[in-house]
């Protein structure tokens, strides 16, 4: 019934899951003899109006429900560690697969639908197993068990009983396989749901700036109707089950009687078996609510375990690393390559890179310029291997970055994104981020040269000023600073910033410039303004993917026309209109 | 004695304090108040009373269908089989095909009407929740993490789903069981009806006993899975940067962490909830015993006969089981009540005062002023971001904000589109308090480039239209074509039709800004805001859009952010900001002529 993969994280707690399964068994048997017992009470005791007796199988009742009990609550203890501790690896496991994702598969997978894999199925599972271990044989035994009785009982009247079985189990079979594609579905409209809340909390002061209320909601509501329309969907045709075998069965315990009456009359069978086959029929439609209820949360759980499979099963789409990485080449960079790098974003067709071929040395400082979506962030991107070029290689010494280790690779780039994308927390912890065994000198040594040491120290909490969620609370030029200082604590020998100046004020961006002077990194600066490139030893030019130009300042302003028209665009004039 | 204490490692959650307290003095009074909780779910669940009753009344006729089964057909074996006597019997069978079949058909429609009120409850809390979330002021939203209000509006209202799917018919028809069985047993023996009452007290205790703490419990639980929720959406947003800094260990630690301190919770409130049943079963057990006993010896002393006693203890079992099943039900209804409880203390938030008494429909001229206007976010204490700011601009004016980052610039933009209320000081428009405005009327008037630049998951054409609904596609593709943006849309796979999406890598920061340039172009405001509306755009294509802007701008009231020097140039009035103050305000010739902090400005950046 469940996925295997799924299944084999109850492996580790096999042990505690068995040791409830007895105590679940226990339970259930003291739950048997006591109707028996209880019999005898009445039958020797109140009949016999004798006290003793009465006395004695009450201690003994007595003392079997206060086993049950402790068994029960025992049982209580292992199911729940059973069952939490499975979700917790669940959740690890899809947690640590999630973050070796490669970047091209993030694309494949909205943040909302991990989101709703990570919790919300999980707690499906984690419900079913907790039922399981606690209840789940109960119903299934108690059938089991009355028909088995029924059997002994009067063979003939009890196959009169099981005539509905085969009809059951078909329907049983189509209502699970439909139960289980709705509630994959339910799941999937969940995601839904999570990913315009998402939308629109990121994006509330643009909601509110447009007076866009009455359109979310409506797009909220179509979501959550969808949501709504769905889980009804899946829940009634689950609803089905527990009438249809209730039917089912009190008709066959109509044949049973019919026919057992006829025995009876022919004086092949007595009333007594008659009326105990009657009494096995109904404690197993007894059981039938319970029935209907473990199918459907199976048919749920099972669709959740699906779901959280589609991640744990990915192999091909991971960060992986090569065998004999040749990390060597790290400890010293000497030059950083593109050969004839293409680019195309995963499941698209434009070619975002075309043919990009350059090389840059140890130490030099490298502007790329370009318009607006000429691949500017996409060849950064690149370096740290976010991506993997669709043709051609970059090389670290002569070495294709793709034979070098990941987290070796990365750890020596220093990469500022383009949005700051800073966390939640305090602006110490943000800073640190990059390097968490940073000492204090070492943070603030890294805010001086961001040039935002003043502006923490101004603020009445400095370092432990909490910034809230992507830095709400900051400026944008705050942001990217702090963005700026936390890979400037790394001090690694790559630096990338990816346009990340762009809200800093004049005096406060060319302060930062002049620090940056002394770093011995080698630079990789995406930037729009022609004052930040001049300081730079190169600049790359790009054009719709294609490097037009590659060269200092001074040599692109006399040869590259388009260049010109860049510095043009930003002399700066002094006066009135 | 540790495994008691600490089963399986599990440090205990709840302290002796917490459980002395009573719940309502922890938080206000009315979001911690388990009844008020069900009193608003079921204002809810009320709407829908007709389908509600129709429902009860299923339950009603299914209850007494599934009596009426056994009755008769115990009636048919003492009359027909034992008698010998086929007779009447196929009619009596007729008759009970009959009822199976009503019992199946009620049962299949209450259920299926009760799938559907549950839809339509959840469906109603879900858009309430989240249109009330829409109504809270900005300042709500810097203090919370995304991940955490998500999980308010899915994983917690799901807890009330599952209740209302399942607990709500079990509950009434446990109780309708429950009532039947009395009225049945006090009419046999009064005072054995008392003896099987007898436990009641004792259910309630432990009942009480166990409740006050599942329902702290599932109240942590759900509290731990919504802080798991914005741990995983900001991690997850933020992948690059985890990727790019070789992150994802530490990362993963915290999520253990986390993913730790909700296994924990749950644990307990799993355990505790366990309990309810097995508590039930042991104290049936043992009523039934006083009941045997007692029972026994008045038999004994021939004060009640034997058949009602036996009737009687077999009716004491009945009597317990609704019991126990309403007991069973008191665990999902709380962890439904925790979830609700989160739920409605997001309702309960105050949203953005809007008593405006001037028209809906009133027009704005454009004039803005600001006076005397000091301000701070809640977020930082003491520290004012803007102190004693005064200015007044004119309608058609373009005002031009410089100064270093941080100076209060964009605070300025957030405050004239209020996002947020002032402290000290008064925001006029024409005159008139923005506090007297209706928000529709102000921001329906105003167009605003934002810093980070969002896009919805929907076409281009639909993000664009952002700016003003009613927008046609050819003035859509007009506004796309003075930003400069039709051009690349014409490259996307389906032009205008492309779907983008919030997280999507299909186009570039700059192409973002294109887009909502764009918007604010089709917005056609009376004030237009420009937070740094061009900075990830390179100066070629700048310039291109340069001159629509200009465009834009003329006969508007327009506030623009900019370093470029270009765009303050063409300002009909510069104000410079400096550590949250108005330090200088003109015309850039009558600052240069001051030779005041803006001359220097220029100065210092090599320009002058």
């Amino acid at each position: 019934m469940f996925v295997k993969t799924i299944f084999s994280y109850i492996k580790p707690y096999k042990w505690p899951a068995i040791v409830a399964l007895c105590l679940m068994l226990i339970e259930l048997s003291v739950e048997l003899v006591q109707p028996i017992i209880i019999a005898k009470i009445i039958d020797d005791g109140i009949v016999m109006k004798n006290l003793e007796t009465i006395g004695y199988w009450g201690i003994i009742l007595a003392g079997l429900a206060f086993i049950a009990f402790l068994s029960g609550i025992v049982n209580s203890y292992f199911s729940s560690h059973v069952a939490q501790s499975f979700s917790f690896d669940i959740r690890n496991a899809l947690f640590s697969k999630i973050q070796s994702f490669s970047m091209a598969t993030y694309l494949r997978f909205p943040t909302s639908g991990l989101i709703t894999r990570l919790t919300s199925d999980v707690q499906q599972v984690q419900t079913v197993l907790f039922m399981s271990l606690r209840i789940m044989l109960r119903a299934p035994l108690s059938a089991v068990g009355s028909i088995i009785m029924a059997f002994i009982v009067n063979p003939t009247m009890a196959l009169f009983l099981m005539i509905g079985t085969p009809i059951l189990v078909i329907f049983l079979y189509v209502i699970v396989k439909k139960g289980v594609r709705f509630f994959a579905q339910v799941q999937r409209k969940l995601d839904r749901v999570n990913r315009v809340l998402q939308e629109n909390l990121q994006a509330i002061r643009l909601v509110k700036a447009y007076m866009r209320n009455n359109y979310e909601e409506k797009r909220f509501e179509e979501t959550a109707d969808q949501l709504k329309i769905n889980t009804m969907k899946a829940l009634r045709v689950m609803e089905l089950i527990m009438p249809i075998l209730l039917f089912i069965m009190n008709m066959s315990l109509l044949a049973a009687l019919w026919f057992g009456s006829v025995e009876v009359g022919n004086g092949n069978a007595n009333v007594g078996e008659l009326v105990a086959v009657v009494n096995y029929a109904m404690r197993i439609t007894g059981s039938f609510s319970m029935f209907a209820f473990i199918i459907n949360s199976f048919s749920r759980a099972k669709a959740s375990a699906e779901r959280m499979e589609e991640i744990l099963i990915i192999e091909k789409d991971i960060e992986t690393e090569l065998a004999n990485s040749q990390n060597s080449v790290l400890s010293k960079i000497r030059s950083i390559r593109f050969d004839h790098v293409t680019f195309i974003y995963p499941n698209t067709e434009k070619l975002v890179l075309d043919d990009v071929s350059f090389t840059i040395h140890c130490g030099e400082k490298i502007g790329i310029m370009g318009a607006t979506g000429s691949g500017k962030s996409t060849l950064l991107n690149l370096i740290p291997r976010f991506y993997e070029p669709t043709s051609g290689a970059i090389d670290i010494n002569d070495c294709n970055i793709k034979e070098l280790e990941l987290k070796e690779l990365r750890a020596v780039i220093g990469f500022v994104p383009q949005q700051s994308m800073l966390f939640t927390g305090s602006i110490y912890n943000n800073i640190s981020w990059g390097k968490r065994d940073a000492l204090a000198g070492e943070v603030k040594d890294a805010s001086t040269k961001a040039q935002i040491l003043e502006t923490i120290e101004n603020f009445p909490n400095q370092f432990d000023t909490r910034v809230g969620q992507k830095g709400v609370n900051l400026s944008g030029g705050q942001k990217q600073r702090l963005s700026v200082a936390r890979a400037l604590i790394r001090k690694a020998q790559v630096l990338i910033l990816d346009d990340s100046t762009s809200a800093l004020d004049v005096k406060t961006e060319s302060a930062f410039w002049e620090a940056m002077k002394n770093e011995s990194a080698t630079m990789l600066v995406v930037t729009q303004k022609i004052r930040t490139a001049k300081g730079m030893d190169k600049i790359l030019l790009l054009d719709e993917g294609r490097v037009i130009a590659f060269g200092p300042h001074q040599e692109l302003l006399e040869t590259n026309e388009q260049y010109k028209r860049i510095v043009l665009s930003q002399q700066e004039q002094v006066g009135e209109k | 004695m540790n495994f008691i204490r600490k089963p399986f490692g599990y440090e205990p959650v709840l302290t002796k304090e917490d459980l002395k307290r009573p719940s309502s003095k922890k938080k206000g009074p009315r979001a911690s108040d388990w009844k008020n909780t069900l009193r608003r779910i079921w204002k809810i669940v009320d709407e829908q009373r007709a389908l509600l009753i129709i429902v009860l009344l299923l339950v009603v006729i299914s209850s007494g269908m599934s009596l009426l089964g056994p009755y008769l057909i115990g009636y048919m074996i003492d009359e027909y089989v034992v008698m010998g006597n086929f007779e009447g019997m196929f009619s009596l069978i007729l008759a009970l095909i009959f009822i199976y079949l009503i019992l199946a058909l009620s049962l299949f429609f209450q259920n299926y009407w009760m799938i559907g009120i549950a839809g339509q409850v959840i469906y109603r809390m879900r858009t309430d929740v989240f249109n009330h979330l829409l109504k809270l002021p900005v300042s709500f939203f810097d203090k919370r993490q995304h991940g955490e209000l998500m999980s308010r509006a899915t994983n917690d209202i799901e807890t009330v789903s599952s209740t209302l799917n399942s607990s709500f018919i079990q509950v009434f028809s446990s109780v309708l069981t429950l009532i039947g069985t009395i009225i049945v047993m006090v009419s046999l023996s009064p005072l054995l009806t008392l003896l099987t009452m007898i436990i009641i007290p004792l259910m309630f205790t432990a009942t009480r006993w166990i409740t006050k703490r599942t329902s702290k419990l599932f109240k942590e639980q759900q509290a731990a899975l919504g802080a798991l929720n914005g741990m995983i959406e900001e991690t997850i947003s933020g992948q690059r940067i985890v990727k790019a800094f070789s992150q994802e260990e530490n990362v993963k630690s915290e999520f253990r962490e986390k993913s730790a301190n909700l296994r924990r919770t749950g644990f307990w409130a799993l355990t505790y909830s366990g309990y309810i049943p097995k508590v039930m079963n042991f104290l049936n057990n043992i009523s039934f015993a006083i009941v045997a006993g007692i029972g026994g010896l008045l038999a004994y002393k021939g004060l009640a006969s034997i058949g009602t006693i036996i009737i009687f203890t077999e009716y004491s079992r009945q009597f317990t089981r609704p019991l126990n099943d309403l007991a069973n039900q008191m665990n999902t209804v709380l962890s439904a009540i925790a979830g609700a409880e989160r739920v409605f203390s997001i309702m309960d938030e105050p949203v953005e005062e809007d008593n405006g008494r001037v028209k809906e429909t009133h027009k704005l001229l454009g004039e803005v002023e600001f006076r005397n206007v000091s301000f701070k976010y809640e977020l930082e204490e003491q520290a004012y971001t803007l102190k004693d700011v005064s200015f007044h601009v004119l309608p058609g004016q373009t005002a031009a904000l410089v100064g270093a980052t941080g100076a209060g610039k964009t605070t300025i933009m957030q405050l004239i589109s209020r996002f947020y209320d002032v402290q000290h000081g008064e925001i006029l428009f024409d005159g008139l308090n923005v506090r007297d405005l209706k928000r529709k009327t102000l921001r329906s008037q105003i167009a605003f480039v934002l810093q980070d630049s969002f896009l919805f998951e929907s076409s281009v054409y639909e993000n664009i239209r952002y700016g003003r609904l009613n927008a046609t596609n050819e003035e859509i593709e007009e506004a796309a074509k003075k930003a400069n943006a039709h051009s690349f849309i014409m490259k996307l796979p389906n032009g205008y039709n492309t779907i983008l999406t919030s997280d999507g890598s299909e186009l570039s920061q700059g192409q973002k800004q294109l887009l909502s340039i764009a918007r604010a172009f089709v917005a056609d405001p009376v004030i237009l805001l420009l937070d740094e509306a061009t900075s990830s755009i390179d100066t070629v294509t700048e310039e291109k859009i340069q001159q629509a802007l200009d465009a834009l701008m003329e006969g508007r009231t327009s506030f623009v952010i900019a370093h470029r020097l270009n765009t303050v140039r063409n300002a009909d009035v510069v104000f410079v900001m400096k550590e949250g103050k108005l330090v200088e305000a003109g015309t850039q010739r009558q600052l240069l002529e001051q030779d005041g902090i803006y001359a220097n400005m220029l100065k210092q950046s090599g320009i002058l």
